[in-house]
């Protein structure tokens, strides 16, 4: 917002913004979670896949270099995030999140 | 007139304790600096652990810890008295609450993301964290209990609730359908969704419906089947265990999640619309007493009221949530406050709402006590959220229905998760040595059966008082973490320990209350089978768990103590 804005200018703006957050909140308490769920069901595919292809880089040699290295330029973006996401230790309150509502 | 004062106190609590006493901490004692990369950035994934802003995540942190709780604590809690339930819910919320969900979320993000399990084995001690396992368990069976009990075996028998229950779940599956296989608009999905679900709780309190649920629970004189629990009890919490073992072995993002949804909006309108009838009538008090009498059929005042009313003014299970979900989403550091302790101070105001469902909407102690009382909360609740909504129009044998479904499907949709996690839990625990417990229909066939124990055989306020207890024992767990991490990083911990303090007093009192009441009170003088069993399992369980946060303190004054040591022998 420019310094010489109208006065009218100033309350759409605020207006435009009370209605984003209103939004946010609303996507926060309604489909968020939903989401979340869904990413994490195509995460758990997604790290099946490049455990079979790229399995060898934690000690799993299940495919044959030579079909690795033909997916390699597919599987690339995903790689970074497949290691983090293996590797982290994991315990049972992480699972917490899941039941919503207790209070 | 009495309403608004209300109102105006729990604003004022609001703005007191959010606006200066949580700033005040945030910004001189833990001091979050906005560009240091949080975990959710270090780490991300692309699920657990992904930047998100702090409006959405204040919206998923509320919907997260604010449900079945802080509606029925306080509802409980009055039969003290309006004065010692609302005091305790503004400044049990003002001096330990929002402390607990922020301090928990800041540990969170500043230890990596770790969860509470991780943080105790690492903070306090490895057999802390089995400890903590034990603790999740019992807990978990605790709120199944409790719940199953009030949903099971009152909600649910009364023939204008279960039709309208079912239509909500079917509409569940309907929108999960809609959106999946149908690719339809998440809009359109919601509006046909929650309007078939309206004309099913209509459609459930017409008379030839209620007279088919009345035939198949056997009323108006429901005869007495199994331990002590009428035809309708049974029914009704069969109907419970059915939908959890259903949440539990189906995928949670086709069966769980969009149930979850649904019903966001049948509660979410339901309270809406109970506010704004409120703010319509504005009801005084009448002739509903400041305070009854230090005991009551709960216990003594302190220190059972400190954990009937768990969730609205503090709650152990927020620290696991904003721990494991909330701090790895956190973009920057600076948005714990308004997230944790934001989310926890709109729980406050949240049961308000349900203590002045229980007060104001009756009018006096007696009808408070016509209504059901401390003995069936739910119900109180049901009928003062039907007597709001009244001013809006809406018939109260509709608004009572209406009522009984959004408090039935807001404990279904935890119930069913909370099996999910015990079935997971014991897998992982149990899963080596019995192999059989990793199967997932033996996981949460195990679970459902003792829940149906505990459901069948258990009497609802002792119950509520031992699941309170173990909540707020958590809690003070909780809160013992986050001072030894606050002393590990060289900052003032008063805020927190003193808290901590306070919650592992009294919840230690309150579970030795329990086993003492259960095991040289009730058992004498138990005349049945059922009564027996119950009073040996509370004092059991009680005793356990006060025997496990012994283990815990004793571990926990030794971390302590830990720098201090250190830095003596540095010294010398």
């Amino acid at each position: 917002m420019s310094m010489g804005a109208s006065p009218g200018d100033r309350w759409r703006d605020k207006l435009r913004k009370a209605r984003r957050v209103a939004g946010e909140i609303l996507y926060g308490m309604t489909v968020f979670d939903w989401v979340r769920d869904l990413r994490r069901q195509r995460a758990e595919v997604e790290r099946l896949f490049v455990l079979i292809t790229f399995g060898d880089m934690v000690g799993l040699p299940i495919l044959p270099p030579y079909y690795t290295l033909r997916l390699l330029p597919y599987t690339v973006p995903v790689l970074n995030r497949w290691k983090r996401s293996l590797l982290r230790e994991r315990d049972l309150t992480d699972l917490a999140e899941l039941i919503e509502g207790v209070g | 007139m009495f309403t608004i004062l209300v109102l105006i106190l729990a604003a004022a609590g609001v703005a007191i304790g959010y606006g200066l006493y949580a700033r005040t901490i945030d910004k001189n004692i833990v001091q979050p600096d906005p560009k240091k990369a949080t975990p959710a950035k270090m780490y991300m994934d692309g699920v657990d652990f992904t930047p998100a802003s702090k409006n959405v995540l204040f919206g998923y942190q509320f919907k997260s810890i604010a449900a079945l709780g802080p509606i029925t604590g306080p509802i409980i809690a009055v039969q003290w008295g309006w004065l010692p339930a609302i005091v305790w819910v503004i400044l049990g919320t003002f001096f330990i609450g929002w402390v607990q969900d922020y301090g928990a979320m800041i540990m969170g993000v500043r230890r990596d993301g770790d969860t509470m399990g991780a943080l105790s084995y690492k903070l306090i001690s490895p057999r802390a964290r089995n400890i903590l396992m034990l603790f999740l368990y019992f807990y978990l069976l605790l709120i199944m209990g409790a719940f199953g009990n009030a949903v099971g075996k009152v909600l649910m028998t009364n023939p204008q609730v279960p039709f309208g229950m079912l239509t909500v779940v079917l509409m569940g599956v309907l929108a999960g359908q809609m959106t999946y296989r149908w690719k339809q608009d998440i809009i359109l999905t919601t509006i046909i969704t929650v309007v078939i679900s309206f004309v099913g709780i209509w459609v459930s309190t017409q008379p030839f419906m209620s007279n088919i649920f009345s035939a198949i629970f056997g009323l108006p004189d429901s005869p007495v089947w199994f331990l002590g629990n009428t035809q309708a009890q049974v029914i009704g919490t069969l109907l419970v265990v059915i939908f959890c073992y259903l949440g539990s072995v189906l995928p949670i993002w086709s069966y769980a999640q969009p149930i979850n949804y649904v019903s966001f909006w049948i509660v979410s309108l339901g309270v809406l619309g109970g506010i704004l009838g409120m703010l319509i009538w504005r009801p005084g008090i009448g002739d509903f007493p400041a305070f009854t009498s230090f005991t009551t059929a709960s216990g003594p005042l302190w220190p059972m009221l400190f954990v009937t009313i768990a969730c609205g003014a503090i709650s152990g299970w927020h620290s696991l949530v904003s721990t494991s979900g909330t701090a790895r989403q956190l973009e920057k550091e600076t948005d714990a406050l308004p997230v944790g302790g934001g989310a926890m101070f709109l729980e406050m105001v949240f049961a308000v709402v349900a203590f002045l469902t229980a007060t104001v909407a009756w009018g006096s102690f007696q009808g408070y006590q016509d209504a059901g009382g401390a003995g069936k909360a739910l119900a109180v609740f049901a009928g003062g959220l039907a007597n709001f909504l009244s001013r809006l129009g809406i018939p109260t044998s509709f608004g009572t229905a209406y009522g009984s479904v959004f408090l039935t499907i807001m404990a279904l949709t935890i119930m069913q998760l909370c099996v999910r996690f015990m079935r997971v839990a014991s897998a992982e625990l149990l899963g080596d040595s019995v192999p059989v417990m990793k199967n997932v229909h033996v996981g949460t066939t195990v679970a459902l059966l003792l829940t149906l124990l505990f459901v069948w055989v258990i009497p609802w306020l002792t119950i509520w008082a031992a699941f309170g207890a173990a909540n707020q024992l958590m809690a003070g767990l909780a809160l013992m973490l986050i001072s030894l991490w606050l002393m590990s990083e060289g900052r003032k911990n008063a805020w927190a320990l003193y808290p901590s303090i306070f919650m592992i007093v009294t919840t230690i009192a309150a579970l030795l209350y329990l086993a003492y009441t259960s095991f040289l009170v009730k058992l004498p003088a138990a005349t049945t089978a059922q009564a027996s069993i119950a009073n040996i399992l509370i004092g059991l369980i009680a005793l356990t768990l006060v025997v496990a946060a012994g283990f815990l303190i004793a571990d926990g004054w030794r971390a302590l103590r830990r720098p201090r040591v250190k830095e003596a022998a540095e010294k010398a």
